[in-house]
This record gives C-alpha cells, sequence and structure tokens, in this order.
C-alpha cells in the first residue's frame, strides 16, 4: 500500500491536467515507462535486459510496431508478464490503457521538457502573465482567483515572505493608511533584513555549517562566506554572478577577496577528521558531494545516481558523471583535514572593517617609510653612534652553538648538544641561527625534529617541529601529523639570498595560560635579522592534547637534514645556533640580533654594505622619530592580521589531478580516464572559447539558453513564496521528477528572470505583486479538498513558517530581536547538556557549547551556530536540516513536539514575558494590552470573540497568579533579560502566561 | 482528526494530499487504515526491537569468538593469504608486521548449548542458551563514521533513513501517547567516550522529519522542553491550552485549513506526553528483585543499566523500536586495560534485560540485539606483549548476538577463520542483518521502500538477504 500511496502521488499532477484528447509522450508516457520500464530497458547498458530499450525512438521502434509491448504488459502468464513480478513494479489498468492511446496514436517520443530551453507564451496586451498563466489553468478547471487578502494580510505576507520578519505596528498603520503595494514592497526590498531572509534558503542548500560534520564534528569557520551571500542577495548581485563567483570566483581574472570568498560554497561539504581514515576515500567523497550539490541545486538534475554506473533514468552516463566530477576534482585538499578548525585550502577573510584598517595602516607605513627612506641617502655611520648600542643576548638559552667561524654541517649530520630543548604546544620556544644559504638550497631544513621516516598514510606521520627554508622563506611546522594536524607558516619577504648571512629567528608563543583548545598559528612570529616579518599560514590545524599529554620532552634537532628517507640537506653555512625554552619578545629577539651582529659590524674597519645597514637600523630604531612611529604601525598592523578569520576555498592545482571513472563508485578502482565536460547533447553545447574549468562550467550554466539553470532557479524562489515548486520535486528535473504544474508559468517565469538580466529582485517583485499572491488563503473546505496542496493555485499560500522565522518574529514580537548583521555565529540558549553522551571526547573546538552572552543571545537564527551531528533543537524541532548535505526542500510537519517548544523553550517564555510588558507599557486597560499582543503577533485585530477568550483567559491566570506571587515571580525569571520590577508581578505574569498562549496560536506561525 | 499514533498524526492536509486523486475525502478513513494494512507483508514474530548498540567496535576476538589457536600463533605474522585485501587504517599503516596477539582472557563453555563466552561476560554466560551468537557478520568500512552509519542506516555516507526510522515508517506505533522510535545514548563508567554520536544515526534522513528517533535524555526533562516552565502549574497549563484551542478553532472556521485540527491534535498529546513521558522514566516503583537483576547501575541516571531497565519499560508500552547506544569500545592500545570495564558496564544488564523480558513472557516477540559496527584485529596495533595489546578496526568479520523475537535460542551461526580475520562460513553483511531485522517484524525489506530524487530508496540499498538460518 505504501507504493501504491507513493505511485498515487506521483501521478498526481497528472491527475490534476484536465483529461487529454491526445497523449502527450512525456507528460502522460514517459512517467509510466520511466518508473516501470527503464530500471531494466533504459540507459544503463549494464543493465539492459534483452537487449531493449525503451527509452528511445529507435530503441522502442520494433516493439511498438510487432504488437509485443502491448502483449507483454498485458499477458494473462505471470512469466511472460512485463514488468516481472519480482521488480516489485506493476501497470494500473488506467496506465495499460494510455499506454494503448500512445501506442495507437503512433508511439511518437519527444524529448524530456526540461531538456526543452524554455520559451515564453504570449501574454494578451496589459495582462500580468503570472495571473493569466494561473488563470489559463483554472478556466480549464472551472475554478476562479480568490478574493484578494486584506492589506494587512498582504502586508504581513510579504514582510514574512522578503524580510523573515512581520512588519511592525508602525509599518501596517502607514500602510493601511495609504496602501501603496508596489512601494512597500520596494522598502522590504531595500531593507538589510532581505538579505537575511533569502540567506536562510541558501544555507540550506548550499549545506552551511559551523562544524565540520562526522565523529569529531570540530568548528569550522565559513561565516565570511555566510556573509558574503547575505551581501549578495542585499545588493541585488544578478543571479548569474551569484553562480559564477560561487563556482569559480577564485578562476575569475585577477579576482578579489570577495570573488574568492564566494567560492567558499565549493567547500562547505563535510569534512572527516577521523585518525586513520584513508585519504583518498574521503577526498573522493567532497569531489563527490560537489557534484550532487551542483545537480540539486542549479542543474536540477540527480547527477550523484551515475556515479557507479548509468543513470537508470535520466539519460545522464557515468562518463558524464565523471566528466562533471572533473571539473571539481582539482583541489590542492586533503581526504582527513578540519580537526580543529579550517581544512586547506584556506585563505585569510579580514571583514571590511579590518580591510579598511590594514590600508589604512599599509598606507601609515608607506608614508613614514618615505620618510625614513629620504635621510637614508645622506645617512653616514659615525664611531660616536657606537655608544647608543647596548643590545646583550637574551639569558637562559636552553642551547648555544656559537660557531666561531662557521660550522659546514654538510655530511656530518650532527645533532643540537647536550639534553635538548623542552617541546610542548604549552611552553613557548625560541630558535634562532645565523646562516649562509648556499645557491643549491631551495626546500631544505634547518633545524628539524620532525619524523618524516613513517609511512606517509600513518597517523604518526610528521609528529615534531622544524624550521626550514624554502626558495629564500623560513617556514616553519610544528604538527601531530603533516600537514594537516599541523601549524605550517612561511614568511613573506625575507628574501634569505644563497650567499648572504643572515640572522634568523622563530618564535612560538605557546597555549600556557591561554584559554584555549587548540595550537593557533598565530602565535608564532619569524624575524629576519632582528625585524619582524609578515607570514603566510598554510595550515592552522593543530590539536592541543590535555595537559597530561603534552609534557614537554628535551629535543635535539638534526641540524641542517631531517629523517626523511631521501629529504635534500642544507648545504649552506651556520655561524651560530641558539635555542629558548621561551618565546622572546620583539625587542629581545632584535637585541638577540643586534648583540652579535652590531660588535663586528663597529669593529670592521670599512663595514659591508649589509653591516652598513644594520648599523643605520640600530641607530634610527633608537633616535628617529618617524622610524619609531613606522614600528610601531607595523606592529598594529601585524596585531590586526593575527584577528583575521580566514574561510575555507577552492582553488585549483598547478599540475591537474587526472580524473577517471571509478569503477562501482570506488575510490580505488580506477577506470578510463575522462577531461571535464558536460552533456552537450542533452543540456546544450559548450560555450565557445569557454575554458575547461570551473568557469566555463558557469558560463555554460549561465548561457541565456541553458534549459535548466534558469528554471530550477525561479522554482526554487517559487517554493520559498508558495510552499512549494511549480515543479515540486525541486531537486529534480529529470524524467523521474514531478512535471510542472503550470509549465508556460515556469517557462515565463525562467525566460524573464534571464531576459531580466538574472535579476532577482525584480523577479520577487512581480511574484509578489501578482493577482496570484495576493489572494486570499481562506478558502471553502470543498476547494481544499479537491486541492489539498494548492497546486492550482485558487488561493493564497497558507502554511507553518520555517523555523528561524518562529523564533525571529517571537523576538520581534517582545522587543528582545538584535538585529546586527553579520560576524561569528552564536550560541543562544540551548538545554543544559545536550552535547552529554553525544559528541566526541577530545575537547576540539566546537565540542562544548558556551552560551553567548547579552546581545547575541537574540540575533537572527540564521545567526545560530550550527553544529551538524548536534544541531540547535529549536531548528530542528520545526524540520531545520542538519546540513550535512545540500537539501533544497524542507519537509513542513506537524508534531507534539513542536508544542512543547513553543509553550516550554525559555527563549519564547522569555519572548512572551518582554511581549506582556510591552503591551502593558503601551496600553492601560487589560483588553487594549490583550489585544495589542494579539495584533502584534498575529498581524490582526482580535473580533470579539477572539478578545472574549484571551480575557477569559487572562483572568483565569490572574487569580492565579494573586493566590500564588510566588509562581509569578518564578514565571517571570525564565530568560536573562531583567523582568520590568516596576510591574505588579501577578499581573505581568498573567500577561505573559497569554502571551505565551498566543505566540502557540496556528495563526502566528503561520504565514497565511 | 484521529492520531492513531505518536508523531506521524498524518498531518490533514498530506491525507487530503493523497486522498484528492481519485479517491476522495470520503477514501480517507480507509487510506490510514490501509497504511497499516500494507506492513506487516507477512506474520511478524517480533513485535518490537531493542538494538543494543555497542559503538566503537568490541573485540570479537576478547567476548564472543573463541580462536584457540592464536595462542600457539603469539606473535607471528598473518600469512599474506589470510590478509588479502585487508584496508589498513592510518592507525597502522606504518607498522611493518601485524603481529597475531591471541586473547589474554579465559573462554568457558556454558549451558546446554555449549557456547563458548569470556570470562569477561559472566552474566551473559547464565543467558548462553537464550542467545543467538553470530559469528559471521562483516562490513564494508573501516572507520567508525562510515561504519556505524552502515549498520544503522544502511549506506556509509549520510543522508538516509536510520532503521528505526524506516520502521516507524512502515509499521508506525501502537502507543498514542509515546513515539514509536526512542533513543537512549548512555555514558561508559570511566567517562572516555571516545568516538561521537551522530544525530543522524537516528535521523529521518529523505523521509518526512517526523519518523526520526526521539531521544530520551538521562538527566533533565527526558524529552526537550517536556516539564513546563517554573511557575505554570498542570493547572494553568490546562488552561492555556483551552485557550489555544479556543482560538484555533476559529481559525479554522475562518480559513478552512485543516492543518489546524491535526495542530490543536498535537497539543493535546504533548500535554499527555508530559503525564506519560515522566510516568515511563520514574523506575522508582520497579521491585527490588528487578532492579537488583540490572546491578547497581540501575541507580544511575544515563547509564547503560538504567537504560536497559527503561528499555524494557519503553517496550511493555509497545514502543517500536528501542535504540540505545554504549560507547567506549575503541581499543586501538590498552585494549587490556579498558575491555575489563565496558565489559562490566553492560554485561549484567544486558543478560538482565533479556531475563527480565522472558520472565514476562514479552521475549518471544521482542528482538533485542546487541554488538557494535565491527570487530577488531586478531594482530596488535602497537607493541605486543601476551598481557598488554591493543587492536585496530577489522571489519571483515565480527560477532554479535540475538535474543527473543524469533530468533533461534542457543543458536550459532556462521564461523570466522581460524585467525578470526576472514569469514569461514555463513557470512552476514551488514545489509543481511538488516534484511533479517525487518523480516523478524514482518516487513520483505524489498517491499518497504521511499521514492525520492525519482528513485525507490530502502534500508537495504539493492542488497541484503534474510539470515533464514537463524528464524525460529
Amino acid at each position: 500500500m505504501r507504493q501504491a500511496l507513493t505511485i498515487a502521488t506521483f501521478c498526481a499532477a497528472g491527475a490534476l491536467f484536465a483529461a487529454p484528447a491526445r497523449i502527450d509522450y512525456g507528460r502522460d508516457v514517459r512517467p509510466i515507462l520511466s518508473e516501470n520500464c527503464f530500471h531494466c530497458h533504459g540507459q544503463d547498458s549494464g543493465k539492459r535486459m534483452a537487449n531493449l530499450r525503451l527509452d528511445t525512438a529507435e530503441g522502442a521502434r520494433p516493439v511498438l510496431a510487432s504488437g509485443k509491448l502491448y502483449q507483454r504488459i498485458t499477458s494473462e502468464s505471470k512469466a511472460l508478464r512485463m514488468p516481472p513480478a519480482a521488480s516489485n513494479r506493476s501497470l494500473t489498468p488506467d496506465q495499460i490503457a494510455v499506454l494503448k492511446q500512445w501506442i495507437d496514436e503512433g508511439g511518437g517520443y519527444s524529448k524530456h521538457w526540461a531538456f526543452v530551453p524554455p520559451v515564453k507564451a504570449s501574454i494578451p496586451e496589459g495582462e500580468n502573465a503570472i495571473d493569466a498563466l494561473v488563470r489559463r489553468r483554472l478556466d480549464a478547471e472551472g475554478l476562479k482567483l480568490n478574493r484578494p487578502a486584506a492589506p494587512g494580510a498582504w502586508l504581513r505576507r510579504v514582510s514574512l515572505d522578503l524580510t523573515g520578519l512581520p512588519p511592525t505596528p508602525e509599518e501596517i498603520a502607514v500602510f493601511e493608511k495609504k496602501p501603496g503595494y508596489a512601494a512597500e514592497v520596494d522598502r522590504l526590498l531595500a531593507s538589510r533584513r532581505y538579505g537575511e531572509r533569502m540567506a536562510m534558503d541558501w544555507l540550506d542548500v548550499a549545506r552551511y555549517a559551523d562544524t565540520h560534520g562526522f565523529n569529531n564534528d570540530a568548528e569550522r569557520s565559513m561565516w565570511r562566506w555566510r556573509d558574503w551571500v547575505i551581501e549578495s542577495f542585499n545588493s541585488n548581485q544578478r543571479y548569474d554572478r551569484f553562480l559564477t563567483e560561487q563556482l569559480a570566483g577564485d578562476l575569475l581574472p585577477r579576482p578579489t577577496l570577495d570573488q574568492r570568498i564566494a567560492t567558499g560554497f565549493g567547500r562547505n561539504h563535510v569534512i572527516n577528521s577521523e585518525g586513520g581514515i584513508i585519504d583518498e576515500e574521503y577526498r573522493v567523497e567532497y569531489v563527490a558531494d560537489r557534484v550532487r550539490t551542483l545537480g540539486m541545486s542549479w542543474l536540477g538534475l540527480t547527477l550523484e545516481c551515475a556515479r557507479c554506473h548509468d543513470h537508470k533514468y535520466d539519460p545522464v552516463t557515468q562518463r558524464d558523471y565523471y566528466r562533471f566530477y572533473a571539473f571539481f576534482n582539482n583541489v590542492p585538499e586533503i581526504g582527513e583535514d578540519g580537526r580543529v578548525s579550517n581544512a586547506v585550502p584556506m585563505i585569510p577573510a579580514p571583514t571590511a572593517d579590518q580591510q579598511k584598517k590594514l590600508q589604512d595602516l599599509e598606507a601609515s607605513m608607506a608614508r613614514l617609510t618615505a620618510k625614513v627612506d629620504a635621510k637614508a641617502t645622506s645617512w653616514r655611520w659615525h664611531k660616536k653612534y657606537a655608544r647608543l648600542f647596548d643590545a646583550a643576548k637574551p639569558a637562559g638559552a636552553t642551547i648555544d652553538v656559537p660557531c666561531a667561524g662557521a660550522c659546514v654541517f654538510d655530511g656530518e649530520k650532527p645533532m643540537t648538544p647536550g639534553q635538548g630543548t623542552p617541546i610542548s604546544k604549552r611552553g613557548g620556544l625560541t630558535m634562532s641561527a645565523w646562516i649562509e644559504p648556499s645557491p643549491g638550497d631551495r626546500d631544505v631544513p634547518l633545524l628539524s625534529a620532525i619524523d618524516y621516516a613513517r609511512n606517509r598514510a600513518a597517523t604518526t606521520y610528521g609528529t615534531g617541529i622544524e624550521l626550514r627554508l624554502t626558495n629564500g622563506e623560513l617556514e616553519f611546522r610544528f604538527g601531530a601529523r603533516f600537514p594537516a594536524y599541523s601549524i605550517r607558516v612561511r614568511t613573506e619577504g625575507a628574501g634569505l639570498a644563497p650567499g648572504e648571512r643572515h640572522h634568523v629567528a622563530l618564535t612560538y608563543e605557546g597555549a600556557a595560560g591561554k584559554n584555549v583548545n587548540r595550537v593557533y598559528a598565530a602565535w608564532v612570529h619569524a624575524y629576519v635579522d632582528g625585524r619582524e616579518l609578515p607570514m603566510r599560514v598554510m595550515h592552522d590545524g593543530f590539536p592541543l592534547p590535555d595537559e597530561k599529554s603534552d609534557k614537554g620532552s628535551p629535543t635535539r634537532f638534526r641540524i641542517g637534514w631531517d629523517n626523511s628517507p631521501d629529504g635534500p640537506r642544507f648545504a649552506g653555512r651556520f655561524h651560530g645556533i641558539a635555542f629558548w625554552d621561551r618565546a622572546l619578545t620583539g625587542p629581545e629577539t632584535a637585541a638577540l640580533f643586534e648583540s652579535s651582529a652590531l660588535p663586528p659590524a663597529v669593529a670592521a674597519k670599512q663595514p659591508s654594505a649589509i653591516e652598513t645597514g644594520w648599523l643605520r637600523r640600530a641607530v634610527l630604531r633608537r633616535e628617529d622619530p618617524a622610524y619609531k612611529e613606522r614600528e610601531a604601525v607595523r606592529g598594529e598592523w601585524f596585531a590586526l592580521r593575527r584577528e583575521m578569520p580566514t574561510v575555507m576555498v577552492m582553488d585549483e592545482l598547478s599540475t591537474p589531478r587526472e580524473t577517471h571513472v571509478l569503477l562501482r563508485g570506488g575510490y580505488n578502482t580506477p577506470g578510463e580516464k575522462v577531461e571535464p565536460g558536460v552533456p552537450e547533447h542533452l543540456l546544450g553545447g559548450w560555450p565557445e572559447g569557454a575554458p575547461r574549468n570551473r568557469l566555463g562550467l558557469a558560463q555554460w550554466l549561465t548561457k541565456p539558453d541553458h534549459p535548466t539553470t534558469a528554471r530550477v532557479v525561479v522554482n526554487r524562489f517559487w517554493q520559498q513564496i508558495f510552499g512549494q515548486g511549480l515543479v515540486k520535486t525541486s531537486e529534480n528535473f529529470g524524467v523521474q521528477g514531478e512535471s510542472p504544474s503550470h509549465p508556460e508559468l515556469l517557462d515565463w517565469l525562467a525566460r524573464e528572470f534571464i531576459d531580466s538580466g538574472w535579476d532577482v529582485k525584480a523577479l520577487l517583485k512581480q511574484i509578489v505583486l501578482s493577482g496570484t499572491y495576493r489572494q486570499d488563503s481562506a478558502a471553502s473546505k470543498e476547494l481544499i479538498a479537491r486541492d489539498p496542496e494548492n497546486r492550482l493555485l485558487a488561493r493564497g499560500p497558507r502554511f507553518r513558517l520555517p523555523a528561524e522565522t518562529i523564533r525571529d518574529q517571537a523576538l520581534q514580537f517582545a522587543g528582545l530581536l538584535k538585529n546586527r548583521e553579520g560576524g561569528p555565529s552564536v550560541r543562544p540558549y540551548q538545554p543544559a547538556g545536550l552535547y552529554t553522551g553525544l559528541v566526541v571526547a577530545a575537547d576540539y573546538p566546537g565540542t562544548s557549547y558556551v552560551e553567548s552572552k547579552g546581545d547575541d543571545l537574540y540575533r537572527r537564527s540564521l545567526y545560530t551556530w550550527w553544529k551538524r551531528t548536534v544541531p540547535h533543537p529549536t531548528m530542528t524541532v520545526f524540520d531545520a536540516p542538519d546540513r550535512e548535505f545540500c537539501i533544497v526542500r524542507r519537509s513542513n510537519t506537524n508534531t507534539p513536539l513542536q508544542a512543547l517548544t513553543l509553550l516550554n523553550d525559555p527563549i519564547f517564555v522569555e519572548a512572551a514575558r518582554k511581549l506582556a510588558e510591552r503591551a502593558m507599557a503601551q496600553e492601560q486597560s487589560s483588553a487594549a494590552r490583550l489585544a495589542l499582543m494579539f495584533q502584534l503577533a498575529s498581524g490582526r485585530a482580535p473580533d470579539d470573540q477572539d478578545r472574549e477568550i484571551l480575557g477569559r483567559s487572562f483572568e483565569r491566570m490572574l487569580a492565579a497568579y494573586k493566590a500564588d506571587g510566588k509562581a509569578a515571580r518564578a514565571f517571570l525569571a525564565v530568560g536573562a533579560s531583567p523582568a520590568d520590577s516596576s510591574l505588579p508581578a501577578a499581573e505581568l505574569a498573567a500577561y505573559a502566561a497569554v502571551a505565551n498562549m498566543i505566540l502557540n496560536l496556528d495563526e502566528v506561525i503561520t504565514k497565511g | 482528526m484521529e492520531c492513531d499514533n505518536y508523531l506521524r498524526p498524518w498531518s490533514r492536509r498530506q491525507l487530503l494530499a493523497r486522498a484528492a486523486y481519485g479517491l476522495g475525502a470520503a477514501a480517507l478513513h480507509s487510506l490510514q487504515a490501509s497504511e497499516n494494512r500494507a506492513f506487516p507483508n507477512f506474520t511478524p514474530r517480533a513485535k518490537r526491537v531493542i538494538f543494543l548498540f555497542q559503538a566503537g567496535g568490541p573485540s570479537h576476538l576478547d567476548l564472543l569468538d573463541y580462536k584457540p589457536t592464536l595462542k600457539e600463533r603469539y606473535d607471528q605474522d598473518i600469512p599474506p593469504s589470510v590478509f588479502g585485501g585487508q584496508r589498513v587504517t592510518g592507525m597502522v599503516a606504518h607498522q611493518d608486521r601485524f603481529p597475531i596477539v591471541p586473547t589474554m582472557y579465559g573462554f568457558r563453555q556454558h549451558g546446554e548449548s555449549g557456547r563458548w563466552l569470556s570470562d569477561l561476560l559472566p552474566y551473559t554466560s547464565k543467558i548462553a542458551d537464550d542467545i543467538c551468537v553470530l559469528n559471521s557478520v562483516h562490513t564494508d568500512a573501516i572507520n567508525h563514521d562510515p561504519a556505524i552509519t552502515l549498520i544503522q542506516t544502511g549506506s556509509q555516507l549520510p543522508g538516509r533513513p536510520s532503521m528505526g526510522s524506516w520502521i516507524d515508517y512502515g509499521l508506525g506505533s501502537e502507543n498514542q501517547n509515546l513515539p514509536a522510535f526512542v533513543v537512549l545514548n548512555s555514558l561508559p563508567s570511566n567517562g572516555m567516550p571516545d568516538q561521537g554520536l551522530l544525530a543522524r544515526l537516528w535521523g529521518a534522513g529523505f523521509l518526512p522529519s517526523r519518523y526520526q528517533g526521539v531521544q530520551f535524555r538521562g538527566a533533565g526533562d527526558a524529552v526537550l522542553h517536556l516539564s513546563n516552565p517554573p511557575g505554570i502549574t498542570a493547572e494553568l497549563r490546562r488552561a492555556q491550552l483551552d485557550g489555544i484551542a479556543a482560538l484555533n478553532q476559529r481559525m479554522e472556521q475562518r480559513s478552512g485549513d485543516p492543518e489546524i485540527e491535526t495542530r490543536i491534535a498535537q497539543y493535546e498529546m504533548a500535554f499527555r506526553m508530559q503525564t506519560s513521558v515522566p510516568d515511563l522514566v520514574d523506575t522508582s516503583k520497579e521491585p527490588e528483585q528487578v532492579r537488583a537483576l540490572y546491578g547497581d547501575d540501575v541507580n544511575k541516571p544515563g547509564s547503560f543499566a538504567a537504560n536497559c531497565l527503561l528499555a524494557r519499560r519503553l517496550a511493555e508500552r509497545n514502543v517500536r523500536f528501542i535504540q540505545l547506544y554504549h560507547r567506549g569500545w575503541d581499543h586501538h592500545g590498552g585494549l587490556t586495560e579498558k575491555l575489563p570495564a565496558m565489559a562490566r558496564d553492560v554485561d549484567q544488564a544486558s543478560a538482565a534485560l533479556v531475563l527480565d523480558l522472558k520472565q514476562r513472557g514479552m521475549l518471544k516477540d521482542t528482538l533485542v540485539i546487541w554488538g557494535g559496527e565491527f570487530g577488531r584485529t586478531p594482530y596488535a596495533q602497537g607493541p605486543v606483549k601476551p598481557t598488554s595489546y591493543g587492536r585496530d578496526h577489522h571489519g571483515r568479520v565480527f560477532s554479535l548476538w540475538m535474543a527473543g523475537g524469533g530468533v533461534k535460542p542457543g543458536h550459532t551461526h556462521g564461523r570466522s577463520d581460524e585467525f578470526g580475520f576472514n569469514v569461514a562460513e555463513g557470512g552476514v553483511h551488514v545489509h543481511d542483518l538488516q534484511a533479517t531485522i525487518l523480516h523478524l517484524l514482518g516487513i520483505d525489506h524489498q517491499k518497504l521502500t521511499y521514492r525520492f530524487q525519482g528513485r525507490q530508496f530502502r534500508l537495504t540499498d539493492v542488497h541484503g538477504s534474510v539470515v533464514r538460518e537463524i528464524l525460529t
């Protein structure tokens, strides 16, 4: 019966259409063949039975002409009858009748509607296209558009749809005095809240979350991408750009930071850091996830069905799948990554504010540097300056190898002497040396205590600490497993040239005394010749073990070599090596350098150019105000850079990874090699001259004649507003998807969207100003029974609000909502101990929930911290997904757990109290106060009967709280915001209890 | 509106949606009744399932699968012919050899069946004749997340409905006041749970979200937000609900939307749960001899023992699928220190549950399953000593036991090879296990399907066959 039910649902779209005089293959026949026959007689050649295919005219012609098909589907013999009983599929008499009529009418085939580019139907002059096309359908059904909704109801509906928040009483008053529908829509579209509302749905599609998912489910930082989405909608970025930048922003010519941040879309997938997994197995999953997301979000095709074999229903082969896959297979990523923070590739992503500050600081530095440099040409060394030099070597070095002449280590391979320096994640460290590289030193270890001797697949590969010289830059590595679980930073602009002698120092601050649960790359500072250098963070994923397992053990370093079996050696010279078991400060590092650099320079009869430079800088440091100021600004600049958030992005390997068809989808079973490409016969040709990469893919998707992209996108916007798409299966426009209820309307909207320059605001404006949208949602029982899902659109939309909106509007009624836009996600109230017994034992960032304070308790719900394995229950109870993968439509359920949440969740109880306080402050009589609360929440004035029910409830509550002051005070104490103590407790509690009821009303949590 | 069961009172709108196409609203009631006619497909042996899931991968070699010949091969390498294409995890990828380490624990025969069981399981030994041990289970995954997701949802990757959701979807609930699918998490007594659990393990995947498991918690409200806020008494709550219902009814008249009727019913259900759930989780009135059966831990809320007792009470109330989790079995190193404590945590209560069900006559239609997502390697991870070793994940063969619900008591199914490394006989893939569980509930696993993305999905994907040898 279950199956019968689903089939009944499946045929629904067909049944809603007026009975056709003539059979239409795409509408009437293909769904039947697809469901019942294509599995064995379709496009998957691997599974094809009897060498018969029914999905093409050529394949079917013989059995249609001979009458054999009809014989087999009507055969009395169990053995002959198709589909076979064992398939769990069967044809109904109606379906057989349809097939018979189709065969009798010639058995014609046509291309599936979604693969034919949309064309605009002609609309009579002066008519609203949406209404005209909806009416066309209603006329056929003998129905009419419903009466328009009351202006206030429309305003509430459109405000919720476009901003996710209800209108304020002031907005309602203004509108009701002079209803200007178009002006109101413009106002809402211009609101900053609009972008937040639009982002809500896109975050589901893009599987945005604040944790990586899987077993460890530690924190990630993708909020810069989320804020990019909000900004993109608010600035009404063309949708083709919105798509292009997310898919391939990094491949645009000279990409901006924002365009690179946009590519975070491709990295929002789950990432596994479970120890011991096989890297490649998961890397393949990430690529597959990108293909699936592409299919669902823009193509409207279930591409992933072709991962292991040719698609059973749609004409997508396994080879097609891997050609899509090839576009996304070139990311320099690691299968096992993301244990404590973002996975590579990632970039620093300063906020607009930070970018501005950085620019200002850089301008100041440039100005001051010019000032300093201006004096440089005339500057001459004089012995008198020598008395300024007071630098002494910092005390307490754990290792000090003077190498007074020069130590050459090639071939000798010694270690640092003595007991070694204690290394732990908590303790600080300084490593320093005078080096003089040789020309061959491209990527060589300087001071190494890291283990490269093991198998690279081992979880212990790369444990340890190291300083390297890489193309003239210093690189520091400190890891539990290299590279994923390490900090790896490289200087920018050190320029350590062969034959030049320089002092290098590296300090690591250590976690001691910091309230953290991971190690940060920002704790590393690098200095060349006593001066700090900016660094590029390449990996920042180093976990912090518990204190017991982090005892510093004395470590001896290999000088100039590491223990990899075949790694290169440093071939230059060392002139002194020293370690400290603490991080030297900036001034100390300068002193360390000067204490060994200046005396010989001062003593030199004729200082070299480099030595002169050292002397000059040492003098300026002490005497020149401009120099001092510049260094202070530079310090600020460093500090700000350390605070910048990062975001995971798409990037391309310089040498492309080969893509092979993976047999049965297995990561370890490569087959035929394939190149990036698309099924052009199906979805249109590759744009001329477009590159064969993600950028070309974006150009192909946004070609004006692409058959699915615009349809899929407008359908989803329609779904956002009407509760379901014109194509109900908004994730699947393939042959197994549902046919559109209004095909001409879908096509008209898609065409119009493209012609308008992919203008989202214009599209939404058109929809919400249509008569179709403005209809009253109330209808007769008969009409609802006839069209329960409102597919015919003979009434306005009415459905329960999304999780985020239910909470957000309650905060707004209460005056609690804090409309601060963007930034890191926040942690509102959550039941205590929710993570107990669920999260991983290790203390990774994101495994404990520390409630936010102050305003952050009351931010919009799209900023709520989204932990994939234990999402916030106030969201999930109202059908928000866990965001482990792309979802394009949520369920809309109605459960007792929702009732318990709205009645008892502290945020709703607190909101009820604040709503009551608001009413008491604004009105005097109890009737007026109750009416105000009701009106604020529902958007309409209560009628007499409503008032009577509210009044009775209030009297009942008031009597109870007057008799029990303790209960009243207890009720008022729920929530972090204080209750207004100037109000009588019993009365306030009684209003709050009624407000609690109001927030539970169907019409309050429903958009009607 | 009849709310035939909890959490899935077919929303009226959905019913109408289904009814509208040719069936008409009049067919609504019969349609609903037929919901339950589709399944079971045949007479079920079990009415309900209690899955005592041991997360982390308990060592079959130290608990359920006796391999005496390993003693003679101490510290020898696994022969390449046996090792085959073993996918080695990153944890042992650096090892240059894979030396055999036999169990250090004694094994003895028990009961009339003469079943060999580890001395770590003294209580399970007493039910040796009640349980059926499967020594030939195997899985595809080698790490926790994919393996646990596979055994609980039929796929290694996120996105599929969990077993409990499938069963709820197919069979529905027989209790009007409780969910059909309840989840109970237990923490190990040593407080070291290792891996995380994931909401997806009891998630509904692409099924409507009302089929997801409802977590009952050991601390605080058993069900989230079950208690009224402070200052709202039961009487006031009743008054509030009456007011809400009255206002909602008015809205229903105005809008004609039948969904409101469902909402009113759901508020009543919520109110009933506020009594039924606390009553259910209050085990204080259980007789002393019953509590004693489960052991001292039964007094610690949230412990495995307390949850086993709770599971029996849920079973009594006809909750369909009761999923327990006990974590902490991931013994890569120091297995010999951790395994005894872990076994102590679960041994007595697991056996007690079987005995308790048996003495109440409920074992015959309650299926109890005990096991994890995979077993552990016969070779050591890290250093080898006879009495100190660790073992890595091992999915090529492992053991679990089942009891009651139409499974042959005292029976042993399948065999691993002499190394406990590969299946020697009667292999049971995880999908076969799932097919068998559904079969015991009267469901043909090939018929329990749901259409998503244009395809009929099922718990067993395109695999699975019923292990008929273990059926009574």
